[in-house]
């Protein structure tokens, strides 16, 4: 953002959560008070001392002020605390690197990826670090997305597995010659040492999840609405976290979301000259998931209650991502970056031109949604019911624009075995020890395999999936043989191993964790 | 097709409940338009202010205009009310959709599921027109006791509150009291459902038996469209409201309701062609049935009532031995039941 509109964009932060909390004004004492002891308990585990003192003392200021004062007293309180918020979030934002992100930056990024694999190196010496290219396979609507990009605002919504997926995405929009996008990052990304420095460049602002207080929520909702507004292309994963399940995201968090809706309905009532907002889902489809074994612990300790940030995961350990991105490279592995059907914030389709249509392709005037006898308003019940519109269609494509790879495929056909000959095991139980049989025999898993791809086939000829080039053909015996290559170079302990005419099945969370990512499609006994 | 003042409300479809509907908003004093089909029909109602094919002796508002323009009818209302049969409904659909914009409101009044889809009428809505803001209104509303002007009420659903508040202002002082609900689902299924239970409930009326056998039909048919409606995502709650327990008490007893008088006919010996031939209007308890029943076979979900008329209507199976097999099925706790609704 340039430092002309960010000075506009704490100002206009400010008034509008301002304006939006005192509307009721029995609601801004319990507000203030609330949020105060928010920031207080969050304040106990605060790393930082030094900060968490002057806060402790901000925050004691502001308490005393709004005990002692009146109804105005407290507006100015709240007017304060909702400053401070902003001013940090936005503080972190840093113009001469988001600046030079455009520019310099992602010739580093490649040449930072490519020298990930020692073998990759030399190859990209001779061929000019062409391989990445190869490797990172950008598919969909590429040019619809980079032609909106230019006609409005655009909203990129991916899909959420990994926290190499931001570096990846950064790379990939300039790639494709589109400028870095805002970015609310967690302040856990920026002190992971490699995924920290990409993330400095890839016009991220640091987000401190761990500020729960809903007022902060409130300001980074407006920050992004504004930063739309003014015509800033945002990036937000609206599942909300890295699926810790494996499985495409079947709920999203539509609060950020909606700031689409929001920010077009003021630029129609200040008569913008480019008002439109657009929403771009992505998929993001890797082989292997550099922080599989963590997500699927944490998901499977406790189901729905996992943990929301992880700090100590494989994306934290250097090695970690070397041992990844060395095994990727050395297989020759894709990675599938898929720009889905753009919508509007309404959720229909549209055009490179910016056109939207209903399902049947007739021309829709999207202004009309939100008019009422000429003129543009906001509706609270309506508007957030269109935000829901618009996250049934993104889930749409994100189901629909999936790539299944082999391992995918070769831990389904393991599991649904697993599942079929120990029915009355439990999860916990059946992963825990296996059931009643340590193997399969290859013969039934090449079976197995051949009637998974078919089904497989018939699903990607109706436009519902999308198959990894491993899946052309329908030879089982090479798709079991990528799939165990790709496991095998990753994972520190074994997860599906072939031994003889048997594949024994080790690894088994891993193995679920892996064949989530499919719909549901059972493989006949 | 000109009326004096500006429209506020269009209803598709000139059969026995779309006319009802247009004539209450009417005498209302909402200017209203009534599309039909036929450009024939549009003149007589304007001419005579009567609808022959459904209520030859009753009298429409004469404020009421009828027209078969569905381009200039839907430009013009804001507000527009489906009431065409499930059969059609999905054509008639696309046509409006041609005109629609994302203003205006569109309200289905007809109680189906698409055979074949499955699929409920808003999503057809949904499917064929740019509409987002949808709704379903659903409930005991015997055409001709609306039409006479009997007080009566209905459920509004949608999941956009201005839906359900534009509804209801347009019929506030009318006969028709309007109830709002968010749950579309369970409004749309209660509605398409009892249609299904007023076929056996009316066969059991042919077959001779009394209110106590009618009364056990209706309550094992509401657990049956629950257990139904919750499969799909409905809230049980709805069902014990007007779209549910209230649209089966009127439907399964009435002898002014088309599906309970097929059920009766069919049972005293009648073939279910001759019957539907001789009904000018349409028996949506049999489509019903069948789609319901397939869908509940995919699903898995156990319907024995639904089985039972789907014997009956569609595989030509004697009625008094399906019920004879209902009555020979276990019974267990009944509250247990309802608690699972199982």
């Amino acid at each position: 953002m340039k430092p002309a509109d960010q000075k506009r964009a704490v100002v206009e932060v400010v008034a509008r959560v301002l304006h939006d909390k005192t509307k009721d004004p029995n609601r801004l004492e319990p507000l203030i008070f609330d949020t105060l002891y928010e920031e207080r308990r969050r304040l106990e585990t605060e790393k930082d001392r030094k900060k968490a003192k002057s806060e402790a003392r901000l925050y004691r200021r502001l308490q005393a002020s709004a005990l002692r004062g009146g109804t105005e007293q407290q507006r100015e309180v709240l007017g304060e605390l909702i400053r401070h918020f902003a001013e940090e979030v936005l503080g972190h934002f840093s113009e001469p690197i988001y600046r030079l992100a455009t520019q310099v930056v992602p010739v580093g990024l490649n040449l930072l990826l490519n020298t990930l694999s020692p073998l990759h190196l030399l190859k990209a010496v001779r061929t000019g670090f062409s391989k990445l290219d190869d490797q990172i396979l950008i598919e969909g609507e590429t040019e619809c997305f980079r032609d909106l990009a230019k006609r409005g605002t655009v909203i990129l919504v991916p899909t959420h597995c990994s926290n190499l997926d931001s570096p990846l995405i950064g790379y990939v929009l300039h790639r494709i010659g589109l400028p870095p996008f805002l970015y609310g990052a967690g302040l856990n990304l920026f002190h992971n040492k490699i995924i920290g420095f990409f993330m400095d460049h890839l016009g991220a602002y640091k987000v401190d999840r761990k500020k729960t207080a809903p007022l902060y929520r409130d300001v980074l909702k407006a920050y992004a609405g504004y930063s739309m507004e003014l015509g800033y292309h945002n990036l937000f994963f609206p599942g909300g976290t890295r699926s810790r399940s494996g499985e495409v995201e079947t709920k999203l968090k539509l609060g950020l979301l909606g700031m689409g809706l929001n920010a077009y309905i003021r630029n129609l009532q200040c008569e913008k000259e480019s008002p439109d907002i657009f929403v771009v889902p992505c998929t993001l489809n890797y082989q292997l998931v550099l922080e599989a074994e963590t997500l699927i612990e944490d998901y499977l300790k406790e189901v729905g209650r996992s943990r929301y940030i992880i700090e100590d995961d494989e994306s934290t350990q250097v090695k970690r991502i070397l041992e990844f991105l060395t095994g990727l490279f050395s297989l020759d592995s894709r990675i599938h970056v898929v720009f889905s059907q753009p919508l509007d914030v309404f959720g229909n389709p549209v055009d490179a031109a910016g056109n939207s249509y209903d399902r049947r392709g007739r021309l829709i005037d999207r202004k009309k949604y939100v008019a009422q006898a000429g003129r543009y308003h906001f509706d609270e019940q309506r508007d957030s019911q269109y935000t829901q519109e618009l996250g049934d269609s993104v889930l749409q494509f994100y189901r629909r624009d999936t790539v299944i790879g082999s391992v995918q495929v070769v831990a389904r056909v393991i599991w649904s075995w697993l599942k079929q000959t120990n029915p009355a095991f439990d999860l916990y139980r059946l992963l825990r020890t296996g059931g009643s049989q340590s193997s399969l025999a290859l013969t039934e898993a090449y079976r197995r395999l051949q009637e998974l791809i078919r089904s497989l086939k018939v699903l990607q000829a109706k436009k519902k999936i999308r198959l990894d080039s491993s899946l052309d053909s329908d030879d089982p015996v090479a798709l079991l043989a990528d799939a165990l290559a790709h496991l095998k170079s990753y994972h520190r302990h074994p997860v599906i191993e072939r031994k003889g005419d048997r594949i024994f099945h080790y690894d088994r969370q891993l193995i679920l964790y892996y064949q989530n990512r499919l719909p549901e499609i059972e493989v006949a006994a | 097709m000109k009326t004096a003042r500006k429209t506020q409300a269009l209803v598709v479809g000139g059969g026995s409940f779309g006319t009802a509907l247009a004539s209450l908003l009417a005498k209302n004093g909402k200017p209203t338009l009534l599309w039909v089909r036929r450009e024939a029909q549009a003149r007589a109602i304007n001419r005579k202010h009567v609808n022959a094919d459904y209520f030859p002796a009753l009298k429409l508002p004469e404020s009421l205009v009828a027209t078969s323009d569905i381009a200039a009818a839907v430009s013009e209302a804001p507000v527009l009310f489906m009431a065409v049969p499930s059969k059609s409904f999905r054509e008639v659909a696309r046509q409006i959709g041609n005109y629609l914009t994302g203003e205006q409101i569109l309200i289905h009044a007809t109680k189906g599921i698409e055979p074949g889809t499955f699929k409920r009428m808003s999503e057809i809505l949904r499917e064929e027109t740019c509409a987002l803001k949808i709704g379903a209104i659903s409930g005991p509303n015997l055409a001709e006791e609306l039409m006479k002007g009997f007080p009566a009420g209905a459920t509004v659903a949608s999941h956009f509150d201005e839906v359900v508040s534009q509804a209801q202002a347009l019929y506030a002082g009318s006969p028709l009291r309007l109830y709002g609900a968010r749950d579309v689902i369970g409004t749309e299924i209660g509605g398409a459902f009892k249609n299904i239970i007023a076929l056996m409930s009316g066969a059991a009326h042919g077959l001779g038996f009394g209110d106590n056998t009618k009364a056990l039909i209706v309550t094992r048919g509401l657990s049956e469209m629950t257990r139904y409606g919750v499969a799909l995502g409905a809230d049980p709650v709805t069902f014990s409201g007007l779209a549910g327990i209230g649209d089966l008490m009127a439907t399964c007893t009435s002898p002014l309701s088309r599906n309970f008088k097929t059920g009766n006919r069919f049972a005293r010996g009648e073939k279910l062609g001759d019957i539907l031939a001789s009904s000018n209007q349409v028996v949506e308890g049999i489509p019903t049935t069948i789609a319901v029943y397939q869908q509940a076979k995919s699903m898995g979900l156990q319907l024995p009532m639904v089985r039972a008329v789907h014997g009956a209507f569609q595989e030509g199976k004697k009625v008094k031995e399906l019920l004879a097999t209902l009555m020979g099925r276990p019974t267990g706790r009944e509250a247990e039941r309802l608690q699972t609704w199982g």
